[in-house]
């Protein structure tokens, strides 16, 4: 499996580049990843739909549903995509660490 | 290999496989009908007869000690193996090659045999299928990852945001024993589309339908990867699924908006559920259209004024033959002019590419794969569908992909493709439809600006 390295972290990622180990995740990593997705500069609006994924993430064990997180953060889909080009799921999630999403999603 | 061919090992397919195995003229009738091939460019190696071949040349020569002069010769090693099972998972499954063939081969079931035999005897599948699909299912109660918890959570969301949206109060009923149906949702529904498991809830609400959901381990999502790989698997979630309507003392199971769920609980579990465990399974489209036909629930077609085309998911549709069903659904909530049928439809439609667990795989390079072969000639036939209509944004116009696994595939396509920004094209389910026409529901409810 191939490596990820942040600094003097090197953790694990999948072929689509998701960590996995998500309980390692720190947000030097998070600044990190971001990077891969396009994102060079990571502002406050970045961090809180990151911080929101994290902590939905470690409560719940799953990422949250698209639809919740637009309520909950406030932020409309679309503004989504324009943090995150590669969309909430891959682009977010990644950043805040979470496993690639699963089953008919 | 060799257990394929005893009935003890291959209680679900023995018979199939051996008049698949027997019976091939070579006549390749069957590339004709194969989108992968054709898409391709017509890639021998992706003809529907090439894997079944190889397979039978195997058979014949190394499991019935037959003559290689009129069977085939093939040395058997790890190439050949390891070649032969990256092509099992080549084809959607979608079996347009067993519908077309004069002498009714199938050789999508040969695919799925060879799947079967890399699962259960070598551990050889998806990654997807297996420790994030079927497994996750098992173990957490769901391939999302969600578990009873979260899935009620997520479900009071939805309740939520359904009644906000339609104005009709809308409340899931969870565990309702006694109930007459126990509805199955695909569970990415939940988390992708919540509109479709809302739409549900109000119609069958509107309907005066008895109706639950089930919180038990694996009962909250309707999905059985095992149908795409793995009897084993297929045969440990179909029996939750039924042990869960037992205990909730249902009538009925009606499988919602899943095409391979249809092909699980409604066609294959019969092999495996037996007495009390073999409690009447429905599909959704059947009860909607019942619904429809009562009159119980008004709708105003004018509130669908936009072109609508129909796909047809394979399970439902070429397996189960349930075609009229929807159209009548379609007629009644879609004014005529506005109603653009795909070419070919109905039984012989084509698979939309993501069939078989395409849709959910994605690693490497395999959605490449999956937007320019698999599922070209689904796209194709939407923009056909859509001719002599404006090709912009402004005009919006509905794929109705009755499936989450083909609305996922046709998400991807859309996306890839850019045929919303470039023709307007968005895409959705058969329920979010009907309510969007529905007359005691806020308009609306289709929300084309969510992508």
């Amino acid at each position: 499996m191939a490596m990820f390295k942040a600094g003097d972290i090197e953790l694990e990622i999948d072929e689509d580049g998701f960590i996995q180990e998500p309980d390692k995740w720190t947000e030097g990593i998070a600044t990190a990843l971001a990077v891969t997705e396009g994102v060079d500069d990571l502002t406050d609006r970045h961090w809180k739909l990151v911080r929101y994924l994290r902590e939905y993430y470690l409560k719940f064990g799953v990422a949250p549903m698209i639809r919740k997180l637009c309520k909950d953060t406030g932020f409309k889909l679309n503004e989504v995509y324009e943090m995150f080009p590669t969309g909430p799921a891959k682009g977010a999630c990644k950043v805040a660490g979470l496993p690639k999403p699963t089953g008919c999603v | 290999m060799r257990k394929l061919f005893t009935p003890e090992n291959n209680w679900t397919f023995l018979q199939p496989l051996l008049m698949s195995m027997e019976h091939c003229a070579r006549c390749h009738t069957c590339s004709e009908a194969c989108h992968v091939y054709e898409e391709s460019g017509r890639d021998p190696l992706y003809r529907p007869a090439y894997r079944s071949e190889i397979f039978r040349r195997i058979y014949h020569k190394y499991i019935i000690n037959g003559s290689t002069f009129s069977h085939g010769d093939v040395d058997l090693n790890w190439k050949t193996v390891s070649r032969l099972i990256e092509l099992a998972y080549r084809c959607n499954l979608c079996r347009r090659c067993a519908q077309t063939c004069p002498i009714g081969a199938d050789n999508a079931l040969l695919a799925r045999e060879i799947r079967k035999v890399a699962s259960q005897e070598m551990g050889i599948t998806s990654k997807e299928c297996h420790d994030d699909g079927s497994m996750l299912q098992l173990t957490v109660g769901s391939s999302t990852g969600m578990n009873a918890l979260v899935v009620k959570d997520n479900l009071e969301f939805i309740d939520e945001d359904t009644s906000e949206k339609t104005g009709i109060k809308v409340e899931t009923p969870w565990d309702k024993e006694g109930a007459d149906i126990l509805l199955l949702h695909n569970a990415g529904e939940i988390m992708a589309w919540p509109e479709n498991p809302g739409a549900f809830a109000v119609l069958l609400n509107a309907a005066g339908l008895s109706w639950t959901l089930s919180s038990d381990i694996a009962a909250y999502d309707g999905i059985n990867y095992g149908v795409w790989y793995d009897d084993v698997q297929f045969a440990r979630v179909a029996i939750l699924h039924a042990q869960a309507a037992k205990k909730l003392k249902v009538k009925k199971i009606v499988i919602g908006e899943c095409g391979h769920a249809h092909k699980a609980l409604t066609v294959i579990a019969d092999k495996v559920l037996t007495g009390d465990l073999n409690i009447p399974r429905e599909s959704a489209f059947t009860v909607l259209h019942e619904i429809v036909k009562s009159g119980r629930i008004k709708f105003d077609k004018s509130r669908n004024d936009f072109p609508v085309t129909l796909h047809d998911p394979c399970n439902v549709v070429r397996l189960m033959g349930i075609v009229r069903p929807q159209r009548e659904i379609i007629k009644a909530i879609v004014p005529e002019n506005r109603y653009h049928p795909m070419t070919p439809e109905g039984i012989h439609n084509y698979c939309c590419g993501g069939g078989s667990g395409f849709a959910i795989m994605s690693g490497h390079n395999f959605s490449d794969w999956r937007h320019h072969v698999a599922g070209r000639r689904k796209f194709r036939q939407i923009l056909e569908a859509f001719q002599g209509e404006p090709m912009d944004k402004d005009h919006p116009k509905y794929v109705c992909a009755p499936c989450s696994n083909c609305k996922g595939q046709i998400r991807d396509i859309i996306k890839y493709y850019e045929a919303w920004e470039k023709a307007g094209i968005h895409y959705g389910g058969l329920v979010e439809l009907m309510v969007n026409a529905m007359v005691d529901a806020k308009p609306g409810y289709i929300d084309w600006e969510w992508h």
